[in-house]
């Protein structure tokens, strides 16, 4: 048992050093988008590095960024998309629109905040974040989604 | 030489499963991180595939309502097992030769043609619609490149008048290598264009193309099956290279030494033939890369399998 304990242990230390994102965008004015892939594209802050990857599928994901104040159109579809999302997985709301909607806080077309409806487990805020910001939250989530895998 | 005891050995351990799965996965990190400084950045460590596959075990396997679970489910399974069988067929030359028993050329070329009809399966087995692109374009591309590789294959065992891999690796370390004689120069470049198309690399990633179909058949596999597919990957790429080695540069010398070689072949071919190819190159559309593998390696391969037979 308690090799079974100090195997399981080294694989979820192995384990977490590949996170791979995953962005919704649910309604953003694409600001935060923008910093995201700052975040990963250019050299100068290269999270692959950490073993981050951004994939293209939901089901390939581990940390989910969302950004963007739900809006309505686009509701029933980020929720779906969510849903598709492999367990364990760590979800970070990217920008301040997900915590309290922003800008668009006293519209009718939104339905921030987020957390009424998604489990979000880190807030990034910002308008928008820094691409600091974004890895700091990616690495606070990869601490997260260690007791989790 | 026919002693079958050997057999589950090579297969599981040396030189095909845990050696080729490990030198594989080795062969992808340092895939990823070579790329990553050629465009200035860090970069993964070398593990980096090693710490996915750990990942991707301890993740759920989500299959869709649409899909076909059993046949879902089943095609990375024997995607990688015949891969596993694949790398034991492959000769280290000096150090490895394949079991008569276990299979030749022959067998070799059905079993490397099994990774990309898994994948169709897959793709269509799934019932995502950017798994059925997947599966019509992996189809096109298949039939594009099998028949180069086949032509090739056929004039390399004319030359030397055996299929078994074992026979063209002596042929070849008695009377020099194929990469030094024009008649199969041909041939050489013909395999040239031939294995990017099978490790599915750009400019030939069309069928699971990233940007365009979300990596088509593997779109909708998750954990454990997803980790498969990258199982698969990492035994393709040592198989294929292998192969290349095996068919034109074998000379290697007796024992440590020999694998010592034949590893550092494997990585060199890996950096310039991958690597530097897949960071320097966009991705062809299926039609082009269907007209230019029926235009160029397909006549370049007749060409050879034409002077083999004549000379």
């Amino acid at each position: 048992m308690t090799l079974m304990q100090t195997l399981t242990e080294k694989a979820k230390n192995l384990a977490v050093r590949s996170p791979w994102i995953y962005r919704i965008n649910a309604g953003s004015c694409n600001g935060c988008d923008v910093e995201c892939a700052t975040t990963a594209l250019i050299p100068r802050y290269d999270v692959e590095r950490l073993g981050c990857q951004y994939c293209g599928s939901p089901r390939h994901a581990d940390i989910v960024l969302i950004t963007g104040p739900l809006t309505a159109r686009i509701k029933e579809d980020v929720l779906r998309v969510f849903a598709e999302i492999p367990d364990p997985k760590v979800t970070v709301a990217v920008g301040v629109c997900p915590i309290s909607g922003g800008i668009f806080r006293e519209s009718y077309a939104v339905n921030a905040e987020v957390d009424h409806y998604l489990p979000v487990d880190i807030n990034v805020p910002g308008c928008p974040p820094r691409p600091q910001a974004i890895i700091e939250g990616v690495a606070q989530a990869i601490a997260l989604w260690r007791q989790r895998i | 030489m026919l002693d079958t005891t050997t057999i589950p050995l090579a297969v599981l351990l040396f030189p095909g499963g845990l050696f080729a799965l490990a030198f594989g996965l080795a062969l992808k990190g340092l895939d990823r991180r070579v790329a990553a400084r050629l465009q200035g950045r860090v970069g993964p460590p070398l593990a980096q595939p090693f710490f996915d596959l750990v990942k991707l075990a301890r993740k759920r396997t989500m299959v869709p309502d649409i899909a076909a679970e059993p046949v879902f489910l089943g095609a990375p399974l024997i995607g990688a097992v015949s891969m596993l069988l694949c790398a034991a067929l492959v000769p280290i030359p000096g150090v490895y030769a394949p079991n008569p028993m276990l299979g030749d050329l022959l067998v070799l070329l059905y079993l490397l043609a099994v990774p990309a009809v898994v994948l169709m399966i897959a793709g269509s087995a799934s019932g995502s619609p950017f798994g059925a692109i997947g599966f019509s374009r992996e189809m096109a591309l298949m039939l594009a490149y099998e028949g180069p590789l086949v032509l090739v294959v056929a004039a390399v065992a004319l030359r030397v008048g055996s299929f078994s891999l074992t026979d063209i690796v002596a042929y070849q370390q008695t009377h020099g290598a194929f990469l030094f004689d024009p008649v199969l120069w041909p041939a050489l470049a013909a395999f040239l264009a031939f294995y990017p198309a099978n490790l599915g690399i750009v400019p030939f990633d069309i069928p699971e193309a990233e940007t365009e179909v979300l990596e088509g058949p593997l779109l909708e596999y998750s954990g454990p099956a997803l980790g498969l597919f990258k199982v698969m990957s990492a035994l393709k790429a040592v198989v294929v290279l292998g192969l290349g080695v095996a068919l034109f540069l074998p000379l290697a010398p007796d024992g440590l030494a020999g694998l010592a070689v034949h590893l550092a072949k494997l990585v060199v071919l890996m950096i310039l033939g991958v690597t530097l190819l897949r960071v320097s190159m966009g991705r062809m559309r299926i039609d082009q890369a269907f007209a230019f593998f029926l235009k160029w390696p397909l006549a370049l391969s007749l060409l050879s399998l034409a002077i083999v037979a004549l000379a």
